[in-house]
């Protein structure tokens, strides 16, 4: 009986899909009827600045929230798994951030980093450091965002890799610890090889999430200032929702599909060559 | 014989008056309807989610209201007028920024027949007691779209005590703001008042032209030029982005490159700010802090010192009916309501500046007025935008909301100090041509 599951996959999967993928070969504002335009929207697109512009950001917050999200993560979770006392309720309260909704956390990062009055800039006055424009601020406002995005999701990939690390065999690392092996090359070269496919998992299970990241951007700053925090989703929504260029948008979330599934196969080509 | 006569004359009066009274409107002819309103963030539906009870005892029909802020609001609306769903029987829009785009795709029910036709409409509506403006810019292609609920512009909102332990006078000329700004900044009595930026006004890239249009214009600059096309790198608009820009980048509040109006509200009413250029409708919120309404001073925003021109921004929201809507009639039934005059003599102490000019002139809203000088400045305000503001703030282009979100981009160009007003504004004129 896969007939159920197949017509699931057609109306909840294939038919929005195709439908964005037919809107997008249209030229279509809200309100009118599409015209067809073949690839036109995808050549505009490649000289389309705002478009680059937005791929070089979504990129940019992928690569460092990934990156933060899985170093500290890993050094998390290997913490946890060695202090067994505090697991319980560590990992109570571990899960918190993630549990919330963007739209809190959104609220939180604006209250917190606002520059007048928010806690931040207050603590950096306290140690002497100049304060700082955090979401208002082009050259900062992707990393800080990439910050926010870490706090939320840092701990769910140290919950990834608790639970790996305390489902690998015990005896390997007893071994290592007799052949005199210390601790860093301990993890280099027995943790982080037999914790690989865990950390792709969690690599993967966050990068679909990077790729469409969209709430809490578009709570704290619009996609601003300027177009500094414009990533590929929030100018698509701009240009879908708000100036109802729905053809273009279509294009643009094409587009971005096509860059999640290509990282997702990537990773799982990457997972089955770190298996053992 | 008698009993008969009178059973005859009693039978030949009623047939008599069966056909004027099927003629009439009723208020309850929709018992048991129940309607779907999306409703923008906004005091007048804040105040109308309080007072839909009296429209459900009075009619019998039932309401459901969502209100969601501006851009979720249109994301909800459009993406429901698209699919062409019945889910929705009354929005509210602002026509002068979306009306020729929502008229062409058929979003609009036409309202003239049912305003035409006794039937459906009270006797004491009176629709000419809307101004000819109001009526105008809800009729489009010779159809009424929509009813006016409201009359709203930016205005120059300042703090008075401020400015006089300052020693500072009130800016009477445009050029006289950056000015009161520089002082503002140097005056120790200020900052130990809880002032801690002279000047506050939107920030946000799509939010910009609705307050910086004044500017533009009471320097002598437009957003166009003579021949139609985009004008932004014309020498007295440019004049105009650039005090905009200055006053945000030398004495805004930091991080104004994210704030809109509930920042910049919030900053005023907490004391923070002593100056802002901001809508007429946030006064009800303004005068909840404690204080401003005391110690603040509201009018238009003053003209240019060598032009001698004020030319404000108003705007008005409106109500509309779906054209999918399967309950017109109930749906029209409530617009009436919502904008009778005893509707909008109530909706005035909630701020709510009122279209219908017997209502602005009547003895209620006097009344609430004269309670206090700051509300009477405000109604003058609100008379005078009225009478001399326009509509437009964008360059001449269907595409609206694309377009002000082109002006705001060179805006905060400038403001980031990546780019002189002059080369962010020209940069912009270039985009700007693409939309027309």
């Amino acid at each position: 009986m896969v007939w159920p599951a197949l017509v699931f996959a057609a109306g909840m999967i294939v038919f929005p899909f195709g439908y964005a993928a037919f809107l997008s070969l249209h030229e279509f504002m809200f309100g009118g009827e599409p015209r067809f335009v073949g690839l036109g929207n995808y050549l505009g697109l490649m000289g389309d600045a705002q478009f680059w512009n937005g791929f070089r950001l979504t990129v940019l917050l992928y690569v460092v929230s990934l990156g933060l999200q899985l170093v500290i993560g890993t050094w998390l979770g290997l913490l946890l798994a060695r202090n067994e006392a505090a697991r319980g309720l560590v990992r109570t309260v571990m899960v918190s951030p993630f549990m919330l909704p963007p739209v809190v956390v959104g609220m939180m990062a604006i209250v917190i980093l606002d520059p007048g009055f928010g806690v931040a800039n207050w603590l950096l006055g306290a140690i002497g450091i100049p304060p700082r424009q955090w979401l208002a601020d082009p050259d900062t406002v992707i990393l800080t965002i990439a910050a926010i995005d870490t706090w939320q999701w840092a701990p769910f990939v140290a919950l990834i890799v608790l639970g790996g690390r305390l489902a690998l065999p015990q005896d390997v690392f007893e071994a290592a610890a007799i052949d005199g092996a210390s601790g860093w090359r301990r993890f280099r070269h027995v943790t982080l090889p037999l914790l690989a496919p865990t950390l792709v998992t969690a690599a993967v299970l966050r990068s679909v999430d990077l790729l469409r990241f969209f709430d809490v951007i578009y709570i704290t700053t619009g996609g601003g200032p300027g177009y500094a925090s414009t990533t590929l989703n929030i100018l698509a929504y701009k240009r879908g929702f708000e100036f109802f260029d729905i053809g273009y948008a279509a294009t643009i979330m094409v587009t971005l599909s096509t860059l999640v599934f290509g990282t997702v196969l990537v990773f799982a080509r990457l997972r089955s060559s770190v298996r053992w | 014989m008698r009993r008969t006569f009178l059973a005859t004359a009693i039978a030949a009066a009623a047939f008599a008056a069966a056909p004027a009274a099927a003629q009439q409107f009723d208020w309850r002819r929709h018992d048991g309807t129940t309607l779907n309103l999306l409703l923008n963030n906004h005091p007048w539906s804040q105040a109308m989610r309080e007072m839909v009870a009296d429209f459900t005892a009075k009619t019998g029909i039932r309401t459901r209201i969502e209100i969601f802020n501006e851009e979720q609001f249109r994301a909800r609306l459009t993406t429901l007028m698209q699919a062409r769903s019945a889910d929705i029987d009354v929005f509210m829009s602002l026509k002068i920024r979306e009306g020729a785009v929502f008229h062409r795709a058929g979003w609009y029910a036409d309202l003239t027949p049912l305003l035409n036709d006794p039937r459906e409409t009270a006797a004491d509506f009176n629709f000419d007691d809307f101004g000819a403006a109001l009526r105008e810019a809800e009729t489009i292609g010779g159809q009424l779209v929509g009813l006016p609920i409201n009359l709203e512009g930016p205005l120059f909102y300042w703090r008075k005590d401020l400015f006089e332990r300052c020693g500072i006078t009130e800016p009477r000329f445009l050029e006289d703001i950056p000015a009161a700004a520089e002082k503002l900044k140097g005056c120790e009595a200020a900052r130990a008042a809880g002032m801690t930026s002279p000047w506050a006004a939107r920030g946000l890239r799509g939010a910009i032209p609705y307050a910086m249009s004044a500017f533009i214009r009471n320097l002598g600059g437009e957003f166009w030029k003579p021949d139609g096309s985009p004008g932004l790198c014309q020498p007295d608009t440019v004049r105009g982005i650039e005090m905009y820009a200055t006053l945000l980048k030398d004495y805004g509040p930091p991080g104004a490159l994210n704030h809109t109006f509930t920042q910049v509200i919030e900053l005023l009413g907490q004391g923070r700010v002593a100056m802002t250029h901001e809508s007429s409708n946030e006064f009800a919120n303004i005068m909840r802090f404690p204080n401003r309404a005391n110690d603040l001073g509201v009018k238009v925003l003053p003209p240019g010192r060598e032009t001698g021109r004020s030319v404000p921004v108003v705007i008005g929201w409106g109500l509309s009916v779906s054209a999918h809507s399967r309950n017109k009639s109930a749906a029209w039934t409530f617009l009436q309501w919502a904008t009778s005059t005893e509707v909008q003599t109530k909706l005035v102490a909630a701020g709510v500046a009122p279209p219908r000019s017997s209502v602005f002139n009547g003895p209620a809203f006097r009344a609430w007025t004269d309670e206090l000088p700051i509300r009477r400045a405000w109604a003058d305000a609100l008379v005078e935008i009225a009478r001399t503001g326009n509509g437009v703030y964008q360059t001449k282009t269907d595409r609206i909301p694309e377009s002000r979100d082109l002006i705001g981009n060179a805006v905060q160009q400038v403001v980031l100090g990546r780019a002189s007003a002059r080369d962010a504004a020209c940069a912009a004129d270039a985009e700007l041509a693409r939309l027309q």
